[in-house]
């Protein structure tokens, strides 16, 4: 997995990349939390995902539950194939805003 | 750090000398025809010389009674190869005293060479040489050192490292440091200064290995062994260096173990009578045994603490297993309690499951169970996460489902109820995927509600219309939105079965290690659907256990007939 931040603005994008599996998804969760923390709005670009799992999406939800309760923006942006048919499975789509690209998102 | 010092560029000119009038005295004494007055006029040109030559002739050291009281009586006396190793030995000792090497300390270095000179006079009467000749040799064999420290004085901090190596270690050290040892710029000023050929090949020659050539002869190799015996008393390690002075002793000279730990015995108190005789200043010896019982106490206290080392770890060792048996004990109760959770398999109720976990403790979970008017409650879950923590979550929903079922048949309900307990406690944000329902078997009526898991598959062959429907989940799993809605769905199995499954399950590996699939589910379902529902559970969680990719993640599947 990869895990990096960049700015965009106000946002802090994270793009996390490879398969986000219970190895690695704690890390993932560490960078979203550190974000939010710092009172930033977050932008998780999920473009180069090849697997998450339930874990994985634990700790996008957490990073959602963690931003409504600080007030803050938390979107997930450019989601892949493999994570938009997880997301979808679950309805999660109903859960997360979701947008189409990183640029979108930061408009919103 | 390596200096470069070419021995051709070495001028003993500019080197520290003995006396002329020295010089003059072991020239002429190599001379057969030289006459004592011919010694005794020489002499007289260098009175300090002169002095100190009559005060260690009339010392101790050669043992004479009647006292010598001028050069040509010490000539008759001693006679000339003893005078003039006499000289050799002041003039040298005196040429390169201790002012000549600020910070060296030449009192150290020239206690063990008088220890080198002992060891060699005493191996001379062993094998037969001439015992005067090889203590001359054995005091002046390093001498060379002393120069190296001399046109390096920087150097003088490597002195105490050098001195407690091996006689080998130390050569190949000052060839490391200096680029140059002290054999080879010993025999250089041995050759100027023009003091007995022998002398200088003896200096030479008495690191070498091989003793092929005869004019290097016994001298060098009694050099050699002497330079092995003086590392036992200098030495951090003086059990390994008497193995080795003995090994090396035998080797060059042919003398046994027990006359090399005789010499050793003796040593101290020779080299005590010694200095005092030639005006050395050294430290109080210490005996041979005490050397001996301090390597053995140093020894023991290594052993000691290498023993306490090794117990300190087989405790560890032994602490960890017995932490990890206790952690496997507890992990096999997490385990009975989680499959206690499990509804029994009966042929009584038309639901039939299985749970495979990947870890030692599921996620997943199921359960059913029959109310009093013959429906049954039914549910499959599945925890975010595998292991401990996702099965402490499934616990408290699992019973949840049990504890609440039993009163509130309605799925949607009993759903919206579990949700909004898992939302108030939840945790780095933990979900359950659940398919929760109530069947019956009477009519073939299934309701039920899908949150975020996987859909079901309907299977029935024989319907006129659609055979294979999914349900789909039309809302997110429990325990990430307090105030869900959720829509039943209502269905009639007809002659058909309804497969609920969790991930697990369609993310699972062929034995092709292909990921399975929902599609390769239902084509799965369609061959084995004519087969006892028990065997169907068997042959699904065999087709997926059989990939060299092993098992990703915990397997659940209920079937509903």
């Amino acid at each position: 997995m990869e895990c990096i931040t960049k700015t965009e603005g106000d946002f802090s994008v994270i793009y996390l990349a490879g398969e986000i599996d219970l190895y690695c998804s704690a890390d993932a969760r560490m960078e979203i939390l550190a974000q939010l923390s710092e009172s930033r709005p977050v932008i998780v670009d999920l473009s180069r995902v090849e697997y998450i799992d339930s874990s994985g999406i634990a700790s996008l939800v957490e990073g959602l539950q963690m931003a409504k309760k600080n007030k803050l923006a938390f979107s997930l942006a450019a989601v892949s194939e493999a994570a938009m048919q997880v997301i979808k499975l679950a309805r999660l789509d109903k859960v997360f805003t979701i947008h189409p690209t990183v640029n979108d998102a930061t408009k919103n | 750090m390596t200096l470069v010092t070419q021995l051709e560029l070495i001028k003993p000119t500019d080197l520290p000398a003995p006396p002329q009038a020295a010089l003059q005295i072991i020239r002429a004494c190599a001379r057969e025809e030289v006459t004592s007055s011919e010694i005794s006029d020489i002499a007289e040109t260098n009175p300090a010389l002169t002095a100190e030559l009559l005060r260690v002739a009339n010392s101790p050291l050669y043992g004479i009674s009647r006292e010598v009281t001028s050069i040509s009586n010490a000539v008759a006396v001693l006679g000339l190869r003893a005078l003039r190793n006499l000289v050799l030995c002041i003039s040298i000792h005196d040429a390169i005293n201790k002012e000549a090497i600020p910070g060296f300390d030449a009192e150290v270095f020239w206690e063990d060479s008088l220890r080198r000179a002992i060891v060699a006079r005493q191996l001379a009467a062993l094998v037969k040489q001439d015992a005067d000749e090889c203590f001359t040799a054995g005091l002046l064999q390093d001498f060379g050192l002393l120069i190296l420290f001399y046109l390096h004085p920087e150097q003088t901090g490597e002195w105490k490292k050098l001195r407690c190596l091996s006689p080998s270690e130390r050569l190949q050290q000052e060839q490391a440091i200096f680029s140059v040892t002290h054999t080879e710029i010993g025999k250089k000023l041995t050759d100027f200064w023009e003091l007995p050929e022998s002398l200088g090949i003896a200096i030479g020659g008495h690191h070498a290995h091989i003793y092929s050539d005869s004019k290097q002869g016994p001298l060098s190799a009694i050099l050699q062994a002497a330079d092995w015996i003086n590392s036992v008393f200098i030495t951090n390690n003086p059990s390994q260096a008497l193995s080795a002075a003995v090994s090396r002793t035998t080797q060059v000279i042919g003398i046994d173990e027990q006359q090399v730990k005789d010499i050793c015995e003796a040593l101290p108190a020779f080299v005590t009578d010694a200095a005092i005789s030639l005006g050395l200043k050294i430290d109080r010896q210490v005996e041979f045994e005490q050397v001996m019982r301090d390597a053995n106490v140093r020894l023991a206290e290594e052993n000691t603490s290498y023993q306490e080392l090794t117990w300190r770890l087989e405790k560890t060792l032994r602490e960890r297993d017995a932490l990890a048996a206790a952690l496997n004990n507890e992990l096999e109760l997490a385990r009975e309690i989680q499959a206690s959770l499990l509804p029994l398999d009966n042929n009584d109720t038309p639901v039939h499951g299985v749970n495979v976990s990947a870890k030692e403790l599921s996620g997943d979970f199921y359960d059913f169970f029959k109310l009093d008017d013959g429906r049954v409650m039914f549910n499959l879950g599945d925890v975010s996460g595998k292991g401990m923590h996702a099965a402490l979550l499934m616990a408290k929903t699992s019973s949840l489902f049990r504890c609440l079922g039993k009163k509130n048949h309605s799925p949607a309900e009993l759903l919206k109820t579990i949700n909004r307990e898992i939302c108030e406690t939840s945790i780095r944000g933990m979900f359950v995927t659940m398919v929760a329902g109530i069947y019956n078997p009477e009519d073939g009526t299934v309701v039920l509600v899908n949150a975020g898991n996987p859909p079901p598959v309907l299977f029935n062959p024989k319907a006129t219309e659609k055979k294979i429907r999914l349900l789909a989940a039309d809302t997110p799993p429990l325990g990430i939105v307090p105030d869900m809605d959720y829509d039943e769905i209502s269905i009639n199995l007809q002659q058909g079965h309804l497969y609920i499954y969790s991930d697990g399950i369609t993310e699972g590996y062929t034995p092709n290690d292909e990921e399975l699939g929902v599609m390769g589910l239902v084509s799965l379902i369609a061959n084995l659907d004519n087969m006892p529902v028990q065997k169907r559970l068997d042959t699904i969680i065999q087709h997926l256990s059989q990939s060299s990719k092993g098992q990703r993640d915990d397997m659940t599947l209920l079937i509903l007939e």
